[in-house]
């Protein structure tokens, strides 16, 4: 049997080390453009700043491919023939038996006058991760290199998200002093740490009235303003980018905003969002949806015979009917899993469970669990603002008299205790009495009381 | 409390001195020259002198609070934003300061052999050799045996064995202190860890010998020829190998090199010890199930070398033997998804696999 699994992140490579663990002999072959080594696209942000080496971010010890006898193809996959059952590369083809589609994000782009200028870029890839490092450190820092000098050197293709960018550094022969990072979102935030701790001067643009209004509402959204400000970045809310200004030598020089704010600056980094890695399968006979998702079903099985997706590539069903991809590190690692299964011919299905996510903004933990206010204020829900030797934020959305959502700052909590008090439909009452149960503070940490007041009867 | 910790930490990588460059390899050197010069040579005696101390014993046991209280500053700019880690580094100094130096100095003074309340057998193997139980007055021979044989494994299967190793022992303070900047140098790889299996408890079964024999030879007193040769032999090696060499000389001098607690991961017969005790106990790692993003800093900044994402990826609470508790991957983790914890396991925990390498 011979599976063909594109992308090693770590959709691709759970489902490869699942089929290994049960079939010693099948041939798997994982085409990877972007490294050599399978690694946690998470903690780029580590390696940029300093707090991590190039070797650290990688789970797996390198000498797994040689143990686990997977074949490394270090490629572009530039399409798949259904019908010949073969995985298409830059003048070479591979055939497959089954074939899993792993390919991930890219970074989306922005149509601003200027977005192709020196020193614009994205921070999504390795091959970003190195660009920003020689913009900001002149190179990759001590310790930090990566595997050998051209590991994430690609031959590359146009319109790759992993191709090297041009550094302006090295043609202004000195690294960046300023950064403008724009957009609301967790990778933005991530990107404006990670250059604060470079020492950069930071700007962060963000086109809502807050941080991240998807999830976050305007009560917490100022106290990450605040924590952002206190660290000195130069936040700007409800503004856009008119367009990105360049100076005669090609580099990136400054921004200036609809509402005609201007900013000189040595690097952008565009962060507003990712969409499915899929335009290479543009010209193939696999359904994907308007976004560029690869259409699966609950099996991850997509139109074509063989083929599966997983991962951020993939828009899966949803529960209230329609298709959409999850880009996030566990369900791509839960795909995987089911892809796995699937390769080896068993009956697998994806199910989404309540949703649930954590992230540390700036220095402030956070955790949200299920159904959240989504695109407005959440004025309506129960709030408790902690301050004292812990500063914290606990919301609760309450939806037809049972809590639905959670959104957590600044302790941390137990997602899985939450997210089975909402698929036991509890009442507020109910959750707050029993809060402290789903604590997960560090020992020591003095635990969460909520005033009498706050309290609500049955 | 300090909201320039994070920024701190995350630099970490950028200085070539503590991401081994030639500046640390040659503190490395400098390190190794003093343990050499300590160990080996009388040359610090006259400065000792000179500012009214005995011996040079107690010159390197000032320099070594110094350099801890002057480490620990630095820790905290670093670590200090977490709670645990702020106390834990008070309690882990002072009772160095107070135990390990003024105490001791205090007995000196007062004309009697000092003694180090903070420390044990079979770190300290010679506190159950006879001849030094028969020097001591009774409250510490009661001291050193119950301490050693009772106290030490009973608070071990209650808090894990970080109560010693993190929040008492000397070693351990040092390594915590002014060894911090280098913790992350710690090998993850399966080698190291195999390694250290090795060596770890080599030593302590060689404490343990030495131990036995030391005193049985004492017990059977002078006029055993040949066995009362063997056993002086074997307690001048064990404390030129063990507690000059290893402890000092490579356990302290390398930390530049290969990371904090070189001492404690691969040679203390102490950690072996208790780790395996450990194991029989309360303290464990909890993880938070289905919230790792594997970034791994949890592996990264551990000291003792453990692949903690590898057990956090696959929902596995954990206690290893060789887990010193310090508490460092639960306050570097970004996503909160690790959290110490000292209690029996209760219905329904999954029992603990081995370590979950990829193996095929
Ligand atoms: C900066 C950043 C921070 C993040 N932080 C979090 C977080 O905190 N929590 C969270 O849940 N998620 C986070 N995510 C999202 C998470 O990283 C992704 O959801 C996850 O990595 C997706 O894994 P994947 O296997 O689907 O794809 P990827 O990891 O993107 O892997 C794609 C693979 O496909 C290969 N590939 C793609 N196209 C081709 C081609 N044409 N030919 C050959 N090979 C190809 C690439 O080489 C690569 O190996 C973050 C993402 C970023 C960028
Ligand atoms: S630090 Fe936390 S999120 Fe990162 S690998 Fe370790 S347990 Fe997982």
């Amino acid at each position: 049997m011979r599976i063909v699994i594109v992308g090693n992140g770590v959709a691709g490579m759970e489902a490869a080390l699942g089929v290994r663990a049960r079939e010693p002999r099948w041939s798997i072959t994982i085409v990877s453009e972007e490294s050599d080594h399978f690694f946690s696209r998470t903690a780029l942000m580590y390696v940029l700043a300093g707090q991590m080496s190039h070797r650290d971010i990688e789970p797996l010890e390198r000498d797994l491919y040689a143990r686990a006898r997977f074949d490394r193809v270090r490629a572009r996959a530039t399409g798949v023939d259904v019908n010949a059952r073969v995985v298409e590369l830059a003048g070479d083809t591979i055939p497959y038996d089954r074939l899993l589609v792993a390919s991930g994000s890219r970074p989306r782009s922005a149509a601003w006058k200027g977005a192709h200028l020196r020193g614009v870029g994205h921070f999504v890839t390795l091959q970003d991760l190195e660009w920003l490092e020689h913009e900001v450190h002149g190179g990759p820092s001590c310790g930090g290199r990566p595997p050998r000098p051209d590991a994430h050197e690609t031959p590359i293709a146009h319109g790759s998200p992993y191709r090297r960018r041009q550094v302006a550094a090295e043609a202004r022969r000195r690294t960046a002093r300023s950064a403008l990072v724009i957009g609301g979102g967790l990778i933005g935030i991530e990107a404006v740490e990670s250059l604060l701790a470079a020492g950069l001067t930071v700007h962060l643009w963000v086109r809502d009235e807050w941080f991240w209004p998807l999830a976050i509402d305007r009560r917490e959204g100022a106290w990450i303003a605040e924590a952002l400000r206190s660290h000195g970045v130069e936040v700007r809310y409800g503004d856009e980018v008119e367009e990105l200004l360049g100076g005669d030598d090609g580099n990136v020089r400054g921004a200036r905003s609809t509402q005609g704010a201007e900013i000189a600056v040595d690097v952008v980094v565009i962060a507003i969002g990712v969409v499915p890695n899929t335009e290479w399968l543009a010209a193939s006979a696999i359904e994907r949806d308007r976004g560029g998702g690869i259409l699966v079903d609950a099996g991850l099985r997509t139109s074509a015979p063989d083929v599966l997706a997983a991962g951020d590539c993939a828009s899966v069903p949803w529960p209230g009917g329609g298709h959409r991809p999850e880009q996030l590190w566990y369900t791509a690692r839960d795909q995987g899993r089911v892809a796995a299964r699937r390769l080896l011919g068993d009956e697998a299905t994806y199910a989404r469970g309540i949703f649930y996510n954590s992230a540390k903004l700036v220095d402030i933990e956070y955790t949200a669990v299920g159904q959240l206010a989504s695109g407005r204020d959440g004025a309506a829900d129960w709030l408790f603002e902690e301050r004292g030797r812990v500063r914290s934020s606990t919301r609760i959305a309450v939806r037809n008299g049972h809590v639905a959502g959670f959104s957590l700052l600044g302790r941390r909590w137990d997602h899985s205790v939450l997210g089975r008090w909402i698929a036991e439909r509890r009442s507020l009452a109910w959750v707050l009495d029993h809060l402290t149960e789903a604590g997960w503070d560090s020992e020591l940490v003095p635990p969460l009381v909520v005033p009498p007041e706050l309290r609500v009867t049955r | 409390m300090d909201g320039q910790a994070q920024q701190r930490l995350m630099a970490t990588y950028r200085d070539a001195w503590r991401s081994r460059g030639i500046v640390a390899w040659l503190v490395s050197i400098g390190i190794v020259a003093v343990y050499v010069t300590l160990y080996f040579t009388d040359v610090l005696d006259p400065p000792a002198a000179a500012i009214g101390l005995e011996s040079k014993w107690f010159l390197y046991s000032f320099v070594y609070s110094a350099a801890m209280i002057a480490g620990a500053w630095s820790f905290l700019r670093r670590h200090g934003n977490s709670r645990y880690q702020r106390v834990r580094t008070y309690v882990n100094v002072g009772v160095q300061v107070l135990l390990g130096f003024c105490v001791p100095f205090a007995m000196k003074l007062a004309g009697q052999k000092d003694f180090y309340l903070s420390y044990f057998w079979p770190l300290k193997i010679d506190y159950l050799f006879p001849t030094t139980l028969r020097s001591l007055p009774v409250y510490l021979v009661l001291y050193a045996m119950l301490g050693s044989l009772v106290a030490v494994p009973l608070l071990t299967i209650y808090f894990g064995k970080r109560w010693y190793c993190s929040w008492v022992c000397g070693c351990g303070a040092l390594a915590n202190t002014i060894g911090d900047p280098w913790r992350h140098l710690s090998s993850k790889s399966t080698a190291a860890w195999r390694l250290e299996n090795v060596t770890v408890y080599a030593v302590l079964a060689l404490a343990v010998s030495t131990t036995a024999v030391v005193a049985g030879n004492q017990f059977l007193g002078p006029g055993h020829g040949a066995f009362s040769h063997f056993a002086s032999q074997l307690q001048h090696y064990y404390f030129l190998v063990v507690a000059s060499v290893l402890a000092g000389v490579v356990g302290t001098g390398l930390y530049p090199i290969l990371g904090t607690r070189v001492w404690c991961r691969y040679f203390c017969p102490m950690a072996a010890l208790l780790g395996l005790v450990q194991k029989l106990g309360r303290f464990r790692i909890a993880v938070k199930p289905d919230m790792c993003i594997s970034c791994g800093n949890c592996s990264t900044y551990c000291e003792m070398g453990i692949d903690v994402r590898s057990y956090a990826q696959s929902n596995q609470s954990f206690t290893r033997a060789s887990c010193v508790g310090c508490g460092m991957c639960a306050h570097v983790c970004p996503r909160g998804v690790l959290r110490l914890e000292n209690r029996w396991p209760i219905q329904g925990d999954k029992k603990q696999q081995s370590l979950p390498v990829v193996d095929f």
